[in-house]
């Protein structure tokens, strides 16, 4: 149906092109779901972009990218308007932003409508009703009411599905729909996209940085890196028969569950938390008088000496605030937490926010050591430059600022910051979720390396289930504020 | 790239005012307040750049002293609002509370009254002169001041390098003028410049409304509102000192952009 | 509506904080203004009874109360200079600012829409570079500056009205707008370059956003996307700085009466403070706050009324 031929795109930079796609060819067949698997840098996003035509004005494209016989990359700007959104149409990353947030859902929905056919109102509206009940949302009239900023992110991604499908595409282009959501609203987005596949034959490219999600649910998939297609094949071959060393890499970096001896009972504590309550003040009532209201309800649970304890949750159950109650960062709490470790610390889940930007590496690493007050300046210096070693970075970092450095070294950086004062309890949130597969899995080889050498225990949080599997020997679940432990070797992937 | 040119533009402006003022201090063309009957009201020409005024005076020397006056209430201004706002920003920023609830309600109530207007009632009760519109608008800053990097305090003391560097134990005035100032420094050196624009501003506006700088200290605006009498006659009168308060504001708000990016 | 009481509630309590303000700024002055009032040469028994007179001999809350009282009545007292009621004092002095505001914020927004959105469509042409300098130099104008220029070109060159010849509205209403003309011109058009500058940043920002890509994606052309989804989204943080403006235009009717010689509150306000006629300087502070206030207060709920973010939330 669409055929790719010889796809590049490059942008002009000073003196040289930086190529982000190289000599591309693909096809979609009709009905296909098509998924393109890549890193950041990959590509990817801007190969899809340059099907719909919604490249930056900036970039330079050669090859054909052919619909209906048609050259799309030769039609004129108007002939490819009446394309967009009508037989090709795209969903984005972020349903939150991607939404006009000052716009009705039922007018933003109705809007590819009014652009493309000569409905009447009835029967536009008619029609954006059925896309949204397609797309799983029950009282659509009410739906078209809101405010996007009145609905769930799940809510939302699947209003933006039924917009994307209005006019009855040939193509959608689903440009990591699922990333920004909860692992739940995931699966049921991706059900509804294929249910979608099926009933109206739309063809989809989906395009995702995740091998797993798309393992069970698209027909091809095509493998990217550095804007080369260097692999292509059906899930089966790609799984189980890879070719390409790069794809290899891929699906090493799935993490995998990994069977640990038990913890032994005996095993002295590094963390004992008895009946915790935390509170937030609310928003202030008259000039001085605050309530307040209870975001954790008795938590009890403790960590033992080597041993990594996760904790899962949905965004907003309050995984991030027990962190930050058990490092004494929140002064509204009831209940015991008693440390058996000096400095317990914390690895952040924003690489970019957990250093200071107006800061050297080496400041920033040598700081802790000054406030101790406890070594000279010749210790503090070997120190850092060790410090820096054991994380896999080179000593001349120790003169770059934060923003020198790429996601996965900042993270490195961050970890070291973390056990410089010698710490051995870490509470890990979210270590992982800002980066990369590929660095993904060598920043948790390293946390679970760095364990090792310097009998470190983690509470690991993610809302990753592979991610706690590979890494925890003890699970828990956190909802709404209040905590619940996973059998272990139960199947939290369900949860 | 175009911020940068931006950048660049304020950058050779300024200082190239700053540079005509360092060199007035120790020459100017003829002495500003010498007067000179045969010369009223020349054009200009070599002799006199900017022409003579009513009384025979070089206006580019007056001008060149009055640029000096501007530059010390501007500085002097915007050190006392930055300083003063500065701390009281940080505080209330990083603390919260009570005292910041106070220090923000008369902040509203204080960004009603025009500054001009907040200045004007300073000057009724302190009395005219040079010091006392410094220190009136230096008070008056101060609010928009202390917002400013109140606002850039709260919004950096929960991002994570602020909470790490509370784990190490590092105490809060470290946090506060180590870790979380410099990196306010540029919604503060904006303010700065934004800050200095208005006090020229202000300055120029009292002191064309005869209840600014009083003589024998030369202004801008002072000479404004004298040469306005003889707009017909002597234009150049009225447009020289004019268009050097303007490329001294259109100076200083190309640094202010330049350095917001 | 519950924002409405509260928004009016802390209005309230703002213009309370201003009146107590501008009473103590007025209370701690040197000197009896019963001399003031009645010279140097009056007798004991002459200054006893004009004190009983003003009630300056009852404490201070209640002459806090007094005068607070009598603002609300339309009483402000007596002028020391003129010996007249202030309320007399100002009551020809209001229309004539009112009016000048009234034009100035009509002519901003005649002008600053359309030509930010002109500026916002050609921002990264060349034309809208031009443009953006041009649009930077005249911000950087002082008003009374501007209103100097505009008096040689269009009242003594062109000859378009008579400089100083104010035309009372009782006279000829047509007249005494025709020459507000000039110093409206003069306070809106440095602003106007504000906003323009304001709602063209706030437009480019917009479009950054991805719902911009999400709307370029169904098909929109270019136009719509600007006109139908990026202005009201432009336009929300714009609302915010009309309510500074307001205050913007006060300050600049004060000097830009003076270069005009319009007989407004600005220029009693100046001839006041010359004179140290401080009853008089009290009103106009208080009556230039209020109306900063109130229309702030307006400008907030208009706010809330347009972003439905936060409308829901109230």
């Amino acid at each position: 149906m669409l055929e790719v031929k010889h796809l590049s795109i490059s942008f002009p930079e000073k003196e040289r092109e930086n190529k982000v796609v190289l000599d591309s060819s693909f096809t979609i067949e009709k009905g296909e779901i098509l998924a393109i698997i890549g890193e950041s840098g990959s590509g990817k996003s801007m190969t899809a972009l340059s099907i719909i035509g919604l490249l930056p004005k900036d970039a330079r494209v050669s090859g054909e990218v052919l619909l209906e016989n048609r050259n799309l990359l030769d039609l004129s700007e108007s002939e490819r308007r009446d394309i967009r959104g009508k037989k090709i149409s795209m969903i984005f990353q972020e349903p939150m932003t991607s939404l006009n947030p000052v716009m009705k859902i039922g007018k933003q929905l109705e809007e590819p409508l009014l652009l493309h056919t000569n409905l009447s109102k009835e029967e536009r509206r008619q029609i954006v009703y059925q896309k949204l009940e397609q797309a799983g949302l029950k009282d659509a009239e009410k739906i078209c009411s809101y405010y996007p900023h009145q609905l769930s992110g799940g809510m939302r991604q699947r209003a933006m599905i039924a917009m994307a499908l209005v006019c009855q595409p040939e193509l959608m282009i689903a440009d990591e729909p699922t990333t920004a959501l909860d692992v739940i609203v995931q699966e049921q987005i991706l059900k509804v996209l294929k249910k979608i596949n099926q009933e109206e034959k739309t063809s989809i490219l989906f395009i995702s940085h995740n091998l797993k999600v798309v393992k069970d649910f698209c027909d091809r998939i095509l493998v990217m890196q550095d804007g080369k297609i260097v692999e292509e094949g059906t899930p089966e071959q790609i799984f189980y028969a890879p070719k390409h060393s790069y794809t290899q890499k891929l699906l090493d970096s799935i993490p995998k569950r990994v069977k640990r001896p038990e913890i032994h009972l005996n095993t002295p504590k590094v963390l004992e938390i008895e009946h915790l309550n935390v509170f937030y003040p609310d928003e202030k009532q008259g000039l001085l008088k605050r309530k307040k209201h209870q975001v954790l309800y008795d938590i009890s649970f403790d960590i033992r000496e080597g041993e990594v304890v996760g904790l899962i949750g949905g965004s907003g159950c309050g995984k991030s605030t027990l962190s930050k109650a058990i490092l004494g960062l929140l002064p509204w709490k009831e209940g015991e937490i008693k440390h058996y470790t000096d400095f317990p610390q914390m690895v952040f889940q924003d690489p970019y926010g957990s250093l200071n930007p107006a800061k050297k590496i080496g400041w920033i690493l040598e700081e802790p050591l000054k406030i101790q007050k406890k070594f000279t300046k010749e210790e503090r210096k070997q120190k850092v430059i060790m410090m820096l070693e054991k994380v896999g970075l080179e000593e001349k970092y120790r003169r770059r600022y934060p923003r020198e450095l790429s996601g996965g070294q900042r993270q490195r950086v961050g970890i070291a910051l973390s056990l410089i004062l010698g710490s051995r309890f870490i509470i890990a949130d979210e270590p992982v979720s800002a980066l990369d597969v590929t660095v993904q899995a060598q920043i948790l080889k390293l946390l679970l390396q760095l364990k090792e050498e310097f009998q470190l225990s983690y509470l690991f949080i993610s809302h990753d289930m592979d991610v706690i599997a590979q890494m925890c020997d003890r699970v828990f679940q956190m909802k709404e504020g209040r905590l619940y432990p996973v059998e272990s070797g139960g199947n939290y992937g369900k949860l | 790239m175009k911020k940068k040119k931006i950048l660049w533009a304020g950058i050779f402006i300024t200082g190239f005012f700053l540079l005509i003022l360092i060199v007035s201090f120790f020459y100017t063309p003829y002495p500003p307040n010498s007067m000179n009957g045969k010369e009223k009201f020349l054009a200009p020409c070599w002799a006199h750049w900017m022409g003579t005024d009513n009384f025979g005076r070089d206006i580019f020397s007056r001008v060149l002293a009055g640029l000096s006056t501007t530059f010390f209430v501007g500085i002097s201004v915007t050190g006392i609002g930055a300083v003063f706002g500065t701390i009281l920003g940080a505080f209330t920023g990083y603390f919260g509370g009570w005292l910041d609830e106070i220090l923000m309600r008369i902040n509203d109530a204080l960004t009603a009254f025009p500054s001009i207007l907040l200045a004007l009632v300073f000057i009724s009760i302190l009395g005219t002169g040079k010091y006392n519109i410094i220190l009136a608008l230096g008070i008056i800053f101060i609010p928009s001041f202390a917002r400013i990097v109140r606002g850039e305090f709260i919004r950096l003391k929960e991002l994570d390098y602020v909470k790490s560097a509370k784990l190490m134990g590092a105490g809060k005035m470290h946090i506060m003028f180590v870790h979380i100032l410099p990196n306010a420094m540029p919604a503060l050196l904006s303010a700065i410049t934004v800050g200095f624009n208005n006090a020229v501003l202000a300055e120029a506006g009292m002191s064309y409304l005869g209840i600014g700088v009083q003589p024998p200290d030369a202004s801008l605006g002072k000479m404004l509102s004298e040469a306005q009498s003889f707009l017909f006659s002597a234009p150049w009168y009225v447009i020289f000192p004019g268009i050097v308060i303007i490329l001294l504001i259109l100076g200083f708000s190309f640094l202010s952009e330049g350095i917001g990016s | 509506m519950k924002f409405m009481i509260k928004k009016i509630i802390t209005l309230v309590i703002t213009l309370f904080f201003i009146s107590i303000a501008a009473f103590l700024a007025f209370q701690i002055i040197p000197g009896d203004p019963v001399l003031s009032l009645l010279g140097m040469e009056a007798t004991e028994g002459q200054i006893e009874a004009m004190r009983e007179q003003l009630g300056l001999n009852e404490p201070l809350l209640i002459r806090y109360g007094n005068w607070v009282l009598g603002l609300l009545k339309g009483d402000f007292g007596l002028s020391y200079h003129y010996q007249i009621p202030v309320a007399n004092l100002l009551k020809d002095k209001f229309p004539v600012t009112f009016a000048l505001a009234g034009l100035t914020i009509l002519f901003m927004f005649l002008s600053a829409f359309p030509l930010g959105l002109f500026y916002a469509r050609f921002a990264e042409k060349k034309i809208g570079r031009v443009f953006q300098i041009i649009n930077q130099t005249i911000m950087a104008i002082p008003s009374f500056f501007l209103g100097i220029i505009i008096t040689l070109i269009f009242g003594l060159l062109l000859k378009w009205f008579t400089p100083g010849k104010y035309i009372s509205y009782t006279e000829s209403l047509t007249g005494f707008f025709g020459y507000l003309i000039a110093p409206a011109a003069a306070i809106a058009i440095p602003k106007t370059a504000m906003i323009v500058k304001f709602l063209q940043n706030s437009v480019l920002a917009q479009r950054q956003n991805d719902y911009v890509r999400t709307a370029f994606s169904k098909g929109n052309t270019e136009n719509r996307v600007l006109y139908v989804h990026i202005l009201k989204n432009a336009c929300i943080p714009v609302v915010t700085i009309l309510g500074m403006m307001i205050a913007e235009i006060m300050a600049g009717s004060i000097v830009v009466e003076q270069v005009f010689g319009l007989p407004g509150l600005g220029r009693l306000l100046v001839a006041s403070i010359e004179a140290r006629d401080y009853p008089v300087v009290q009103v106009i502070v208080i009556y230039i706050a209020a109306t900063v206030v109130i229309v702030n207060g307006i400008v907030d709920i208009l706010y809330r009324f347009l972003d439905p973010r936060i409308r829901v939330e109230a």
